[in-house]
């Protein structure tokens, strides 16, 4: 079913049953709008240029064929001073139109493909004999079929059809100014009309359920599945002691009673639930791909977020999400169903992890002062960076040194994948990568260096004590199953 | 390991194809063999000239250069001007210039349309109506002037035209 989520006099005008308006999405839409076209913002007209010198050029000619008496010229320059004349009538009118846009999806997944339909029509009086329409497509969505532009001449009343597929990627995309460039008929006046049309989907991925995520030894006081140095009350044998007045009967070692005749009471390693804050790095550094068109390492980091959100949650670990970057987001430590939406929608939508680089400048001491007024004391962080820079790394050390237990999980942006198969190959051998030879693809110097300078900073933590993960190429339940068999608690 | 910052304006990311559309180029160098042939047809030398400008045309609108489909059509209106001084026929003549103009105009207007939406957007239309409305222009103005000159034919054909091209360009100015 085709959902009409543009405005204008498009969806009222055009009547063909296919196109249901939504109520309230533009603010054009109420009456009046017939005629008046979509609400638009003509910038001045501008002279192109193109027919500058053809006056000159007519009338010297005309003087050199009446000075040399010959009539060929003189017709010739004569013809060219209707050019002349050409490039003077008309100016460059402000695009009227009527605009709609309907995409086939509104609330689609990851991936999918999404027809976008634009329709436009010339609500003026005047015929444009020279228009052209960019539509103003999401930085987040990318173009797989056709342009979304067009050039047509519209005589008033007629339509253009524009049609497009864009490939649907996480977040909320919201369609910008359409641009109308018009011209008059001989091209030497030229004015953009920016015409709105808001068109909004949000893509929100289902979090996958990933596998039981290895974490570290700090918890809370709360029971949880991550086994502790604590005895107490547990299955799994920590050390006995001398039986105390109050002691459960059940915890007594019977055995030992038997043998000696003193009671000793088993202590059972306590299995508590941790505090885990899943830090994203978002900064613009952070968006890196290994290819021009490949996801960013920041779209990999959110992925695997939500893995680990939905496997901690399960666990009955208390989880939170903050990200490292210019725009602030935080959803503080929770479980529950409700936590585990609001988990979904953050990583999804949040403009803090918008698919394309943020444009304000990110101030360090600033953010890590808020970050450190909220986390709480026994929370871990499992910091998701691709480790493009220096700054992540200083930043784990940092957080370890404040006490909080830190793994970083990184995705490898350094790594070009050739095709899928060699990538999952190279996605198992990650975690011990110390000893990985480059991959046959990470031939070209610079992409060479970047991968040193990132190895040598995941040694570097490795030296410092802080777990680390990597991995390349979806395979981060590959990643994630590899370190559990690798780390020791 | 690229930045993918500055994609975010364009269509996505992908590489737009911004080379003019076919139909602009193909109707560019049409009417360009055109007025070589027009040109031969008035003076060998005149046409061998024009046909440079065929050239140049093709030069221009591979490379997406206004500037050498300019050089272009000052070339041909060079060579017509040496066809014109070899004494060839008016007709053919005229016929050179319209061709030439049309040449250039629907060249350059490739070049903005192709910059604007790319090559692989539908543009056919916006091109026909420009190099139609090009073309209708140059034939009502060289009918005037060729009817003017007919008209004029037995008197000062020289002078009949200067006055003509006077009223022009009180014309064009009151245009301003």
């Amino acid at each position: 079913m085709t959902t009409a989520v543009g405005s204008g006099g498009g969806d009222t005008v055009d009547g063909d049953g296919d196109d249901t308006a939504e109520g309230g999405a533009g603010d054009t839409a109420e009456g009046g709008a017939d005629d008046a076209g979509t609400e638009r913002d003509p910038l001045r007209a501008f002279d192109t240029g193109r027919w500058v010198g053809v006056t000159g050029l007519a009338i010297a000619l005309v003087g050199i064929g009446v000075v040399l008496r010959q009539p060929g010229t003189v017709l010739v320059g004569a013809a060219g001073v209707g050019y002349s004349v050409y490039a003077r009538i008309g100016e460059a009118e402000e695009a009227t139109l009527a605009v709609s846009r309907a995409v086939s999806d509104r609330t689609p997944e990851p991936g999918d493909e999404l027809t976008v339909t634009v329709r436009a029509r010339n609500t003026g009086d005047e015929p444009c004999l020279d228009l052209r329409l960019v539509d103003g497509v999401p930085p987040g969505l990318e173009v797989i079929d056709g342009p979304a532009r067009v050039a047509t001449a519209l005589r008033p009343g007629t339509d253009v059809r524009l049609e497009y597929t864009v490939r649907a990627s996480r977040g909320e995309h919201e369609w910008e100014t359409m641009t109308a460039i018009t011209r008059n008929p001989s091209g030497s006046r030229e004015r953009t009309t920016d015409i709105t049309t808001p068109t909004r989907i949000a893509c929100t991925p289902e979090l996958s359920a990933g596998s039981d995520l290895p974490l570290r030894d700090l918890t809370t006081m709360s029971n949880g599945r991550v086994a502790t140095d604590v005895g107490g009350s547990g299955v799994e044998f920590y050390a006995t002691r001398e039986y105390r007045r109050g002691d459960p009967l059940k915890r007594v070692d019977w055995n030992r009673r038997a043998r000696t005749g003193e009671l000793a009471t088993l202590d059972l390693r306590e299995e508590r639930a941790a505090t885990v804050i899943l830090l994203i790095d978002a900064r613009t550094e952070a968006y890196v791909a290994p290819t021009r068109d490949a996801d960013t390492a920041v779209e990999a980091s959110v992925e695997a977020a939500g893995q680990a959100f939905t496997a901690l949650l399960a666990a009955g670990d208390r989880v939170g999400i903050a990200v490292v970057g210019p725009r602030d987001c935080w959803l503080p430590p929770g479980t529950g169903t409700e936590h585990t939406v609001r988990g979904r929608e953050t990583l999804a939508t949040d403009p803090a992890l918008a698919p394309t680089p943020p444009e304000d400048s990110f101030y360090r001491s600033l953010w890590f002062r808020r970050f450190q007024r909220r986390i709480p004391g026994n929370a871990q962080v499992l910091l998701f960076s691709p480790l493009a820079d220096e700054y992540p790394a200083a930043l784990a050390r940092r957080l370890d040194a404040y006490g909080h237990l830190v793994t970083v999980l990184s995705p490898d942006a350094t790594v070009a994948t050739g095709g899928r198969g060699a990538g999952s190959g190279s996605g198992t051998s990650g975690p011990g990568s110390e000893t990985t030879e480059p991959s046959a693809e990470t031939t070209e110097p610079g992409r060479l260096l970047v991968a040193l300078e990132r190895r040598e900073r995941l040694r570097d933590l490795r030296k410092a004590g802080i777990r680390v993960m990597e991995w390349d190429d979806r395979s981060f339940p590959v990643a994630v199953a590899n370190a559990n068999t690798r780390w020791s608690r | 390991m690229s930045t993918v910052g500055d994609q975010g304006a364009d269509a996505g990311g992908s590489e737009r194809d911004t080379r003019p559309p076919v139909s602009a180029v193909v109707t560019s160098l049409g009417a360009a063999a055109l007025a070589a042939l027009a040109g031969t047809l008035a003076a060998p030398i005149g046409g061998g000239v024009v046909a440079l400008s065929l050239v140049a045309f093709a030069a221009g609108s591979l490379t997406g250069s206004a500037r050498v489909l300019s050089w272009g059509a000052g070339i041909g209106v060079v060579g017509i001007a040496v066809a014109a001084g070899l004494g060839g026929a008016v007709e053919p003549l005229l016929v050179a210039a319209i061709a030439l103009a049309v040449a250039w105009d629907v060249g350059d207007h490739g070049l903005s349309v192709g910059e604007h939406v790319g090559r692989e957007a539908r543009t056919r239309q916006n091109v026909a109506v420009h190099a139609g409305s090009s073309l209708l222009v140059g034939t009502l103005s060289a009918a005037v002037v060729y009817g003017s000159y007919l008209a004029a034919a037995g008197g000062q054909p020289v002078t009949a035209v200067a006055l003509l091209l006077f009223g022009a360009v009180v014309l064009a100015s009151a245009f301003r």
